[in-house]
């Protein structure tokens, strides 16, 4: 049974350049609100045909309400250079950078990519606004940074067939573009900027297009993309991939140093499993002191995965005259985990692994517990009371397939 | 290239006294001046051939006794006059106020106008005098890093004691009392005539973009009358000009074999990982030394100096909300001959002068700071060169140079330059021909010296004198930021001794005694 | 009149401070007699019909630094507390206008359309200024020692505190000491750049005080402001159903079922001294009342000049109280009115008509206000903070018809050639026509004006000056020397004299905590 959708309403909150289609296919009528705008959670009813859409076939996210800033002039460079813990330096025209900032304690302030559009022209991306710390520290240098969100509408289209319909809609082939890697190209007269990046962990590319042709790109793509199984996927689904891909979350994972109002509250790269994106040879960034100091100490924390093993978990629900419930979607809420009935660490967020068939999370654990293989305690809430059950450090990503990286040969 | 324990940068008074003390303790030293000579501030000089004055500051308010102790100055080299009458208010009916060295020929004085006023002052002294002996202690000190003091800090503070014991904890109260009052407020406790509110009132906001209605103008009232033993509006002269100070500081310095280098810039300081290296001039020559004491203001040392991309963004932001918004502009007129004053002897005019008849002028001028315009009816105070220091003028020529408060360095809707100049010193022209009728007449030529000009001139940021604004939050722990009070900077090997540090501005040398016992102990 | 006549505690005025000692001292089993000298109980936080159907908080207007365990221990919600949410600061502009509200979003997107930049530092603001107002909260809730001559249980108190500011962190003791120091437009300027953010913002350094936002000092009066909790969540205004004078009535019931006597139109004229110690007090109708204690809560002023004799006290106390500041700035305006404002920036009803409404379009129209003031006049284009209580609260007007109170900045106490009617209805004037600069159909609207002058809330509240925090919140005046050294921890040089209003620690405001530490004090909880 269809019922027509003829909601009218008035919001405060800020629309998409895509909600004229989004709004008409999410059949749900579930948003959530995203950067001040309205975001679908998921299209259908329930989201697991999204998420296996993500996972088998290819799903349209609209992520326009990401931050973006374009960053431009002769000083760019070393500017990024100094700002982020990567290196700059060897970023070359049209590659991507997944970084973190830090602050001046090697706090982590928010994660983005940074993306070489030309010689001394970079965009950035970030979940929270940035613009203030941006700018505070370019002063003095040669460049000029524009808050770009609004100016610039962008697409995730994520999944094994990606690729597939990219190349029936670019003029471009997508063959030999490599991961972190973008190119320009036209998708029907619209230019349009892609780069072979996401937020699932999968074979995905991201779309990054000028609001006026928004419309234009998301009817082809959804025309093209039909016989690929393309799928307007929401929110719900990209948590659980996320989630399975090991990729944090601001303010779920972890808060940002400019918010964090105690110092508990911060994370420094280390603690976040962002180590690999320090670049501790690099002459100066902010936050390096700091950060060889507490290298040089250990961090005190990491971010971990765990694994809930099953057995345990199933008797417990046995006990309750239950089969195991498990969440159908993706869950925030703070969790304890346990070492030897003494608190350890917090998971903040997990789920069900629908691919993997493994109930996974992410979390913090002190240092001396942070071994791969790691038998913590997990703390469930069985029919209102609260137990522990056996979980697994493990390595992060849980899912990561060779398709992710790979070029046809 | 030779390598030097210390570069000194700058050679106003705080730098010369670190390098001539540094020298002392046998580090080799360098000093390096942008300018074509040493002094900074403390310059004396010939601003028309055959006729000299103080560039900046007329008279001396206090010198640190302990600084003319340790390079054994003594009252033969540096002399000092003392006029008996320190100053003197001038009031709009003729009725003027004589401040003496001796407290009850000031009370005398304002008799005429309060006997009230008068009964009060002398117990006014002593209040002033026993809050100033506090701060004289505090002032030796190398402020605490707060809040995380630390029991040796605690333990270095201990010369407070004395006064306590003195004057027990009631003196500190009413220190506490007075330093965040405002000077409307002390003045209403204590005063009850225009002229001498007014006149008391211009020490308190004296080189300061606040107005007489603001808080803490109490406490620059205070940091003025530092051993000054009760006596209030204490102006002392050094006979030969406040450059004479400064040479003999240099004098003393290469004594110790300290080098001076004049006509020499300094473009950047040298790092290497937060460790000063030495610096580099203007001409892209290098001068590597293990120590670097900057005496020039925050700003330009971390700004222009260390530069931006060397700071850490905290530090950055404290650093650039340092507040120094220059107030004051100076005014030399060379004057035909002297001019005679509405009813003040000749004899008597061997001191400093003040132009503020009620602390509602004074407020009333403070406005133009927050408006960004200049001062209809500006606050003046001024005095003759020329009598002070006879060998001033070639001639029979005299010279008035004069103080103009307020004089905002940002002005709103116009630029400083020949125009502001020229009305601003039809303001002044206007204004003292009240008190010195036919001074129109006796000009024959005037230098300006806008905020503006005092930046570019003497290389002090906004024009401020003090390197910073005498206010609490500048003050003491605060001076120049709260991590830096201890005359160390983030940066290894590099330190501050100018007035932007504990415990301000003033030809005193505190700063410099505080900052070189800091280097010495490392 | 009282049944009997010896008691405990006699408290003086029925402010909300004066009712706080009150119902504490009756909970703890006092015998508690409260003299109020106007026929409504709360002094300046009161409800009033003026005129018939409307209903005016004729002082206070918005309820935000009442101590939650006030509130909890005197069981206020029980006898009639309700605190309803003001939505929405609304600063209208020439064309456009700033509107903060609840929802940090769309905050962010408000302040966005003006600066990126300040929306983003807004953000990062509110919860580092929280956390001050968390550092500064242990120092409120000392009694304040005694600075010359401490006791035991001062030191004892002043460690406590020294270990507490020692572990602040270097940031917070920065800007603690910023915030004691500054003014709050230099202060915020160290944050922002869109000046009618600023200047609204600001406007809470101003508010009572003498000063401008750009007078050193002010920054500590928007700290006094950003301490207030309802519901335990900070800094979120309120307002009392029924007007202000509700809270007051909650807290003379809950004095009342403790058992306390309350009188209304009981003016004391003097406090009765025997060999240093108060026995008692006479009214002005020449009554008189025995108790062991008297506990003013009149500011100080009236406290020590008015009701004693200069020759029972020091002399160096004396001067300390003739020297404490209390100079009024301010004025109220209440409007009932036959319909609803319509701004010109933006029209028709809205959630902007259910907050605040800031007059403060940029520093400049609060500098230039605050001169006037400082030359002896009324502001000519005052700064306003404006509430429409009717809109929270539909029974505080009849039917379609609306009430509109305008908290006014600056009015002198010390007005030159004095107050008169004359001059009073200018005041007035110049209110209404600022206001109608921006919603022109204001003048229609007026079916009532109440005016009152610094002279009116001094001759009708007995507020000296017209200071509405009995006391300039100035450093020199806060802590142990709020209102003079020795005495600020409620005690007075008179034996069994107490006081408790807002001319003591830590200051004015509806915040019942001047009240409730007295009689702590008094009955040695608090040391
Ligand atoms: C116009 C105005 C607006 C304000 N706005 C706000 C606001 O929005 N929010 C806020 O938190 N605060 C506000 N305040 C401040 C706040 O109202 C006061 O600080 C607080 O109410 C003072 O309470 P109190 O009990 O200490 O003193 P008061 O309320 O002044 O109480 C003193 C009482 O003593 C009585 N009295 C005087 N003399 C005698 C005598 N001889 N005998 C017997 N009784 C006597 C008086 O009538 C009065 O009832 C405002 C104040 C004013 C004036």
């Amino acid at each position: 049974m269809i019922y027509k959708n003829n909601f009218h309403a008035e919001t405060q909150l800020k629309l998409s350049p895509f909600f004229e289609r989004t709004s008409k296919l999410n059949e749900s009528q579930e948003w959530r609100r995203w950067s001040g705008y309205l975001s679908a959670t998921n299209y259908e009813l329930s989201h697991e045909n999204e998420y296996f859409a993500i996972r088998t076939k290819a799903a349209l996210l609209d992520i326009s309400p990401l931050y973006k800033y374009i960053i431009e002039g002769p000083d760019t460079q070393k500017y990024l250079h100094r700002l982020v813990t990567r290196n700059i330096n060897i970023c070359k025209i049209g590659q991507v950078m997944y970084t973190p900032w830090c602050d001046e304690d090697g706090k982590v302030i928010d994660d983005g990519t940074v993306q070489r559009l030309s010689e001394n022209t970079f965009r950035i991306t970030s979940a929270e606004p940035n613009l203030e710390w941006l700018q505070y520290n370019a002063m003095g240098l040669n460049l000029k940074i524009k808050d770009d969100s609004k100016n610039t509408a962008a697409l995730a289209l994520q999944g094994p067939n990606s690729r597939k319909i990219l190349n029936t809609v670019a003029k471009d082939s997508l063959d030999q573009l490599k991961f972190f890697w973008m190119i320009n190209t036209n998708i029907k007269d619209c230019p349009v900027s892609i780069s072979r990046t996401g937020y699932t962990g999968d074979l995905g590319y991201e779309i990054w297009i000028d609001p006026k042709d928004a419309l234009t790109v998301w009817d082809i793509l959804l025309e093209k993309g039909k016989s690929y199984g393309i799928t307007p996927t929401g929110l719900h689904a990209l948590d659980i991939s996320r989630i399975e891909a090991g990729l944090i979350l601001l303010d779920v994972d972890y808060i940002s140093s400019r918010h964090a109002i105690i110092e508990s509250r911060k994370s420094s790269p280390y603690e976040l499993g962002l180590g690999w994106a320090v670049k501790m040879n690099k002459k100066n960034f902010i936050g390096k002191k700091a950060l060889e100091k507490e290298l040089a100490r250990g961090p005190e924390w990491e971010f971990i995965g765990i694994e809930i093993e099953w057995d345990q978990l199933e008797k417990l629900y046995r006990e309750a005259g239950l089969a195991p419930g498990l969440p159908s979607t993706a869950w925030r809420t703070s969790t304890p985990l346990y070492y030897n009935n003494q608190q350890v660490g917090y998971a903040t967020s997990g789920a069900w692994s629908p691919i993997l068939k493994k109930y996974i999370a992410l979390g913090h654990l002190k240092s001396n517990f942070a071994m791969n293989g790691t038998i913590l305690d997990f703390e469930v809430k069985i029919e209102h009371f609260r137990k522990l059950t056996k979980a697994k450090v493990v390595k992060t990503p849980f899912f990561d397939p060779k398709r992710k990286r790979s070029c046809p040969k | 290239m030779k390598h030097y324990d210390v570069i000194v940068i700058g050679s106003g008074i705080n730098s010369l006294s670190s390098a001539a003390l540094l020298g002392k303790a046998g580090k080799s030293v360098l000093v390096l001046e942008a300018r074509n000579n040493i002094g900074g501030m403390a310059s004396t000089i010939e601003f028309l051939p055959g006729y000299k004055c103080n560039i900046i500051n007329d008279t001396i308010k206090w010198i640190n006794p302990k600084l003319l102790q340790e390079l054994h100055i003594t009252s033969a080299d540096l002399q000092i006059i003392k006029p008996e009458i320190t100053h003197i208010a001038l009031g709009e009916n003729s009725k003027h106020i004589y401040f003496h060295r001796d407290v009850k020929k000031t009370a005398n004085s304002i008799k005429n106008l309060s006997e009230k006023d008068a009964n009060n002052w002398e117990d006014f002294t002593l209040y002033i005098k026993k809050s100033t002996e506090f701060l004289e202690r505090l002032y030796q000190n190398t402020p605490p890093k707060l809040p995380n003091i630390n029991v040796l800090e605690a333990l270095s503070m201990k010369n407070m004691l004395n006064p306590i014991i003195k004057h027990g904890t009631r003196g500190i109260v009413d220190l506490l009392r007075t330093t965040p009052m405002m000077m409307l407020e002390m003045m209403d406790e204590w005063f009850e005539n225009d002229l001498l509110r007014g006149t008391l009132s211009s020490i308190g906001v004296h080189h300061s973009s606040l107005g007489p209605f603001s808080a803490s103008t109490g406490y620059n009232f205070l940091h003025q009358h530092l051993y000054s033993n009760g006596i209030i509006h204490h102006n002392t002269f050094i006979k030969g000009g406040t450059f004479k100070f400064a040479k003999l500081l240099k004098t003393i310095a290469e004594s110790y074999n300290v080098e001076f280098k004049i006509n020499t810039k300094v473009k950047s300081i040298k790092l290497d990982n937060e460790f000063c290296k030495g610096v580099i001039l203007e001409n892209n020559d290098e001068i590597n030394s293990s120590i670097i004491v900057s005496g020039v203001d925050p700003k330009n040392t971390f700004i222009n100096l260390v530069g931006i991309p060397n700071l850490n963004p905290n530090f950055h932001t404290q650093v650039r909300n340092i507040k120094y918004r220059g107030s004051i502009a100076r005014m030399h007129f060379l004057l035909k001959k002297l001019p005679k004053i509405h009813n003040i002897p000749i004899a008597n005019m061997d001191t400093m002068f003040s132009i503020c008849p009620n602390i509602e002028y004074l407020e009333r001028a403070s406005d133009s700071m927050k408006y960004g315009c200049l001062a209809d009816e500006p606050s003046i105070s001024f005095c003759f060169p020329t009598i002070i220091n006879p060998d001033f003028s070639s001639d029979e020529k005299h010279i008035l140079s004069s103080t103009i408060q307020y004089a905002p360095y940002y002005l709103r809707n116009q630029q400083w330059g020949s125009e502001t100049n020229e009305v601003l010193k039809q303001t002044v022209i206007k204004t003292l021909e009240n008190y010195i009728p036919g001074f129109n007449k006796l000009i024959e030529s005037c230098t300006i010296y806008s905020p503006k000009d005092l930046e570019k001139e003497f290389g002090i940021s906004e024009g401020n004198l003090n390197h910073g604004e005498m206010t609490l939050d500048q003050f003491m722990f605060m001076r120049p930021t709260i991590n830096t009070a201890q005359y160390k900077t983030p940066f290894n090997n590099l330190y501050l001794c100018g007035p932007g540090t504990h415990p301000g501005g003033g030809l005193h040398g505190t700063n410099a005694l505080n900052s070189v016992k800091e280097i010495l102990k490392n | 009149m009282s049944k009997i006549n010896k008691y405990d505690a006699i408290v003086i005025g029925g402010g909300h401070n004066g009712l706080t000692a009150a119902a504490y001292l009756a909970r703890a089993g006092k015998e508690v007699l409260v003299l109020e000298r106007r026929h409504v109980l709360g002094g300046a936080a009161v409800t009033e019909e003026i005129f018939p159907g409307f209903k005016f908080s004729v002082c206070s207007y918005v309820v935000s630094l009442m101590k939650a365990n006030v509130m909890r221990e005197l069981m206020l919600p029980h006898f009639g507390l309700e605190l309803l949410p003001l939505e929405s600061t609304f600063t209208p502009l020439e064309n456009d206008y700033l509107m903060r509200t609840a929802d940090a979003d769309q905050t962010y997107r408000e302040i966005a359309r003006h600066s990126t930049r300040d929306a983003e530092t807004y953000m990062r603001f509110g919860p580092r200024m929280g956390q001050i107002g968390m550092a500064v909260r242990p120092i409120l809730e000392t009694i304040a020692p005694n600075a010359i001559r401490p006791s035991l249980s001062d030191l004892s108190n002043l460690k406590n505190l020294l270990n507490h500011v020692k572990n602040l962190s270097s940031e917070q003791f920065e800007y603690l000491t910023k915030l004691m120091t500054m003014s709050s437009a230099d202060f915020l300027d160290e944050w922002f750049e869109f000046e009618p953010l600023k200047a609204t913002m600001s406007a809470s350094g101003i508010i009572g005080t003498f000063m401008g936002p750009r007078s050193p000092g002010s920054a500590y009066v928007m700290l006094h402001h950003y301490m207030g909790d309802i519901d335990g969540a900070f800094r979120a205004w309120g307002f009392q159903r029924g007007g202000t004078g509700g809270v007051s009535m909650a807290i003379a019931r809950s004095a009342e079922h403790f058992g306390a006597t309350i009188m209304t139109e009981s003016s004391v004229e003097k406090v009765i001294v025997k060999n240093g110690k108060s026995v008692g007090v006479a009214l002005e109708n020449g009554d008189e009342y025995k108790s062991d204690m008297v506990i003013s809560g009149l500011d100080p002023k009236l406290s020590f000049l008015k009701l004693l004799e200069e020759k029972d006290l020091p002399s160096d106390f004396v001067q300390s109280i003739k020297n404490f500041r209390i100079r009024g700035s301010s004025g109220k305006v209440n409007l009932a009115l036959d319909g609803l404002p319509n701004f010109t920036c933006l029209p028709g009803e809205g959630h902007h008509l259910r907050g605040a409404i800031s007059i403060s379009p940029s520093y400049d129209h609060l500098e230039k206000a605050y001169d006037d003031a400082k030359y002896g006049n009324f502001s000519k284009k005052p700064f306003m903070d404006i509430i429409l209580p009717s809109m929270l609260d539909p029974e505080m007007a009849p039917p379609g018809k609306h009430v509109m109170s305008c908290f006014v900045q600056y009015a002198p106490y010390n007005l030159k050639g004095g107050w008169n009617d004359s001059k009073r209805e200018a005041f007035g004037d110049a209110v209404v026509n600022t206001l109608a600069h921006y919603a022109p159909n204001i003048k229609d609207l007026i079916l009532h004006r109440q005016v009152l002058t610094p002279a009116d809330l001094e001759s009708t509240f007995g507020l000296t000056e017209g200071n509405i925090f009995h006391g300039e919140l100035t450093i020199q005046q806060l802590f142990s020397l709020r209102p003079a050294v020795k005495w600020a921890d409620y005690t007075t040089p008179i034996k069994n004299y107490f006081q408790c209003g807002s001319g003591t620690h830590p200051g004015g405001g509806i915040t019942g905590s001047p009240g409730e530490m007295a009689a702590k004090k008094i009955l040695g909880i608090l040391k």
